[in-house]
């Protein structure tokens, strides 16, 4: 997959068996990797820096509470982190009951995101990030318009398949269809990479 | 064959979209079907890249101070709470004492390898080498251990595995080197526990190996596989 090769996949869990493990440096090491995508997503879903960095502190408090309960065959250690960074915004979005003021973005939007009280990565150190941003975004993009729609809509704003039906005026059988296409292709294109 | 209703569910479940009682329903259809699991586990890891078209933003620094703030309190509450509870009294002892047998055991095997090493030193005084520890990964017992000392120089290392269980028919444990000149692990073969558990192995990637950062092995189908498919069950570095 795209995010991380097989090797970083091995230091990946390598690190969280370590935090598992109650090691601090370890769990130091893991943010600092992962602590900039996370984030990113965060205020992607949010819009809100503060509420971005609270949701952010929950998700690695919640990484070295429950390291030694991840289990590598359900997914990688990015896509862990990814779903409960989604949880955690999911769960803040219902509570403030907001969902309909999030935006998304296009994906040709990167690095123009919001400017405030956090730090847009300077090109020096996110080169190696970005590359591979880059070739998902180009993944994602070369996808049939309406299939990454669809999954953006689910991804982004945690939209239903049958509140995805309603906003676009589709068959929910449609919308079902172009999100299992959209991830299918997806994922056999990141594999390729 | 997974069907295509099967697939929309499994998409629907890599992205969190399925309500409680769809979510139960196709769980328990997972539990049952290992094609779909890992049809799941492939959806969610492309979902999960679906995060980095996000616009690149980093956390201020004060963001990391505070939560490594909070995880260094939550590790001074947890050290008094155990020893004021006196009818636990024997918990850190036992620990301390699991410790030391655990360490006893750990430094027993690298004696082992450091006589190894010492005789193959005789023979070439200019060979250095370095040491791995491998501790178990979720799918692997959690006293399962080993420890590699590779030998950069030689391209050749030697493991010793204990407390690994043989793998079930028409699986094999096989040995990868995680280098950071290469995209892959590469192989470095298939190793065979006897029945108590234990390997002592010698082994050779099948490609030059000069950044080794970590040692893995995987379960994968017997005989081995060019390209790691399977769980990780012990990984570690230096």
């Amino acid at each position: 997959m795209a995010e991380t090769s097989t090797a970083q996949q091995m230091l990946d869990q390598e690190m969280i068996a370590r935090i598992g493990r109650r090691d601090q440096s370890a769990f130091s090491a893991l943010y600092d990797r992962l602590s900039g995508p996370l984030y990113s997503l965060a205020m992607k879903m949010l819009g809100d820096p503060a509420e971005a960095q609270d949701a952010l502190q929950d998700v690695f408090l919640q990484i070295w509470s429950r390291a030694a309960t991840y289990d590598p065959e359900q997914s990688s250690v990015f896509s862990w982190t990814v779903l409960l960074t989604r949880s955690r915004v999911i769960d803040r979005l219902r509570a403030r009951g907001r969902r309909s003021r999030v935006v998304v973005a296009s994906t040709e939007d990167t690095l123009t995101g919001a400017a405030d009280a956090s730090t847009v990565e300077s090109a020096a150190d996110t080169v190696e990030k970005n590359d591979e941003a880059v070739r998902v975004r180009d993944v994602l993009n070369n996808l049939p318009s309406e299939q990454r729609e669809a999954i953006e809509l689910a991804f982004f704003e945690h939209l239903s398949h049958h509140e995805i039906a309603a906003r676009l005026g589709q068959p929910l059988g449609t919308v079902k269809a172009r999100i299992r296409r959209g991830l299918l292709k997806l994922r056999q294109r990141l594999k390729n990479l | 064959m997974i069907s295509e209703e099967q697939q929309d569910q499994a998409a629907l479940y890599a992205l969190g979209l399925l309500d409680a009682d769809e979510d139960a329903a196709f769980e328990s259809e997972l539990r049952a079907n290992a094609e779909l699991r890992d049809l799941v586990r492939e959806l969610r890891d492309a979902a999960g890249d679906v995060a980095l078209t996000a616009p690149s933003l980093l956390p201020p620094a004060s963001l990391k101070q505070r939560i490594m703030g909070e995880i260094a309190l939550e590790t001074k509450r947890v050290v008094p709470m155990l020893t004021q509870r006196a009818s636990f009294g024997w918990i850190p002892w036992a620990i301390a004492a699991a410790l030391a047998v655990f360490c006893g055991l750990l430094a027993l095997d690298r004696v082992r390898l450091e006589r190894q090493l010492t005789q193959i030193r005789a023979v070439d005084p200019l060979m250095q080498t370095t040491f791995y520890t491998l501790a178990p990964s979720a799918p692997a017992p959690s006293d399962a251990k080993a420890t590699v000392a590779w030998q950069p120089g030689r391209q050749s290392g030697v493991i010793r595995i204990s407390n690994l269980p043989a793998p079930q028919p028409g699986k094999d444990y096989q040995l990868w080197a995680v280098d950071a000149e290469h995209k892959d692990p590469i192989s470095a073969g298939v190793v065979r526990v006897d029945k108590n558990g234990v390997a002592q192995i010698r082994f050779k990637p099948v490609e030059k190996a000069e950044h080794v950062k970590a040692f893995a092995i995987s379960l994968e189908r017997e005989g081995g596989v060019p390209k790691k498919e399977g769980p990780i069950l012990l990984v570690g570095s230096t």
